[in-house]
């Protein structure tokens, strides 16, 4: 158990260690833009035309931006620390608060997605696995490909033009009901169904190769009863590493379909705070987004080891 | 060169380079084929369908689409061949360090190659063309930070597999020096492996940066690059099919042709496609 333990406090580790450097690069780069800070933090407040130099000088003197920048530094880290982080400079609320908001939506569309593409890749790629060559291979393959070759949003522009204008069956964008959320969602899951295709029918058709299913079959299993029996948990492991990997993609994925169908989750957040330029936002955002992705690493890892418990005697020796 | 050369030699090419070479073509003289000024706008002809004077039709301000794909091409292609040459160079010179400088240099490299790998990809261009306020330079330094560990880590792993082979250590007790049997011994199968890699990554760099432009955080308008062509045609979906399907048919086809080319090739050095 220690070594779980061990790869636990390590990836945690990691975790943290990805944070503090987001933190410490959104630092960094507010610090860096050009032009002056309270000024921009003024401007966002009370408006362009109303900035005047004493808003400024007190926006300067309550924030602290007047102290070195190592004790800004400081500061910054430390509220960090403490779950603070700061106000929006648009809405003038917490940041905490935006982000608890937004990322609730963000978690539904990213787990129907996420379990809509394994309930279509599954089947499939078992399936192609199962005669690598045949029909189903092929077909799978093509699709795999041409999915994987189209940038997310074009796959949402797709859907859009092809169910919410042509056919007229579902809403094009927004959040209201539950039809709003199929299209962000099937848009989700085609692109990561080019993903997870591939893998896993890379996985059955290793694991159908191996000798104890050949032994199996020699036992007298059927070719079905051998693969559900020795097969699954063999295979599952390639898939599950690869699943955690996709989150990436679902990162990358979510900012752009939430944008794309006007759905208020935290990619949208981020976008919206990076073109009007609301620095707590953006640092949060990224800050949340950045240590989710450890986390899911950190499941992925775990639920490896549960299933290969082999990896436990390496990380023992 | 060897690497090249040896299959146009033995006449083996992949049948994907033809629509390889067709991209390569499109990408630098694209601007030139471009019948009209693809910034030129014409406010009297908004949206029109397509038609003999406007092959393509035109967008929301009267612009000629046909002219802006085509100008498009080197902003949207180029600068991800521009954005994979730059990761790949880096990836593999400082992975051939990791491979052959002293353990410390080596674990520092690796580490610092795992812990860029634990950030989403598209997050750091994001973070990094939002806070610079878009632009070529943003595009480029967020997109390279993320692309190249992969380098580096294939890099790493196909030299010090190389190091410690035979003919490597034949060649130092021939006396070679060191910068001699990297670029005879280890470079030939490192960008043997890096080749297929980079290949497909050309193919994700067009992507990202297609999908920066979609969202606005990438080339500045009016550059006619296809992803800010696709995000200011968004509102006129419903009027505007043929003139939305251009940029989004161009990207599609030079995104498949890569992903086809690397496959090909992977498959090549390894003997049989993943």
């Amino acid at each position: 158990m220690s070594a779980t333990l061990r790869i636990i406090a390590l990836r945690i580790g990691q975790a943290l260690a990805t944070a503090a450097i987001l933190a410490s690069l959104c630092f960094i780069f507010v610090h860096a833009l050009p032009g002056d800070l309270a000024l921009r933090i003024a401007a966002a407040r009370v408006g362009d035309e109303r900035v005047t130099p004493e808003t400024a000088d007190r926006i300067r003197r309550e924030e602290g931006l007047d102290r070195p920048l190592i004790v800004q530094y400081g500061q910054w880290m430390g509220n960090l620390a403490q779950g603070n982080l700061g106000h929006s400079l648009l809405s003038g609320k917490p940041v905490t608060q935006e982000l608890a908001y937004h990322a609730s939506f963000t978690l539904q569309l990213g787990l129907i997605g996420w379990l809509l593409s394994y309930l279509i890749a599954l089947p499939l790629g078992i399936t192609a696995g199962f005669r690598p060559g045949g029909v189903v291979d092929r077909i799978t393959d093509a699709l795999a490909v041409t999915l994987a070759s189209l940038p997310t949003f074009l796959v949402g522009i797709g859907l859009i033009t092809l169910f919410a204008l042509t056919l007229r069956w579902l809403p094009p964008a927004g959040f209201r009901t539950g039809a709003h959320m199929v299209l962000p969602a099937l848009t989700l899951a085609l692109s990561l169904v080019a993903f997870s295709i591939p893998v896993i029918r890379n996985a059955v058709v290793e694991v159908r190769s191996a000798f104890f299913m050949t032994y199996a079959r020699v036992k007298g299993l059927t070719p079905a009863a051998a693969f559900r029996h020795h097969g699954v948990r063999n295979a599952a492991i390639p898939v599950v590493t690869y699943a955690a990997l996709q989150f990436a993609f679902v990162i990358d994925g979510f900012v752009v379909i939430e944008t794309l169908f006007n759905y208020p989750g935290l990619g949208e957040l981020l976008v919206k705070a990076l073109i009007a330029r609301d620095v707590p936002v953006i640092m949060g955002a990224g800050l949340i987004i950045g240590f989710a992705f450890a986390v899911v690493s950190l499941l992925a890892d775990l639920m490896r080891l549960w299933l290969d418990p082999r990896g436990l005697e390496e990380a023992r020796a | 060169m060897s690497l090249v050369l040896e299959p146009v030699r033995a006449r083996s090419l992949p049948p994907s380079v033809w629509p390889m070479a067709a991209l390569a073509c499109l990408a630098l003289t694209g601007p030139f084929l471009a019948p009209q000024d693809p910034n030129a706008q014409d406010l009297m002809r908004v949206m029109e369908a397509p038609s003999i004077t406007h092959l393509l039709g035109t967008d929301h301000v009267g612009r000629d689409i046909l002219s802006r794909v085509l100008a498009g091409a080197p902003h949207s292609l180029g600068l991800a061949v521009l954005c994979v040459a730059l990761a790949s160079c880096v990836g593999v010179a400082l992975g051939l360090i990791a491979a052959n400088g002293g353990a410390f240099i080596g674990a520092l490299i690796m580490r610092l190659a795992d812990l860029m790998l634990a950030f989403p990809g598209l997050l750091l261009a994001l973070l990094f063309a939002g806070f610079l306020g878009g632009g070529i330079w943003p595009l480029l330094i967020g997109l390279n930070l993320a692309l190249w560990p992969q380098y580096a880590r294939m890099t790493e792993a196909v030299a010090t597999g190389v190091l410690r082979e035979g003919h490597v250590e034949a060649a130092r007790l021939a006396g070679f020096s060191e910068s001699t049997i990297l670029t005879r011994h280890v470079l030939p199968p490192v960008l043997r492996a890096v080749m297929p890699l980079a290949t497909l990554g050309v193919g994700q760099a067009i992507m990202s940066i297609s999908a920066l432009g979609f969202l606005g955080l990438g080339l500045k308008p009016p550059t006619p690059e296809w992803g800010a062509m696709i995000n200011e045609l968004l509102p006129f979906l419903a009027e505007g099919f043929v003139q939305m399907a251009a940029p989004c048919v161009m990207i599609f086809l030079s995104v498949l042709t890569l992903t086809l080319a690397g496959r090909a090739l992977a498959s090549n050095s390894t003997g049989r496609a993943q």
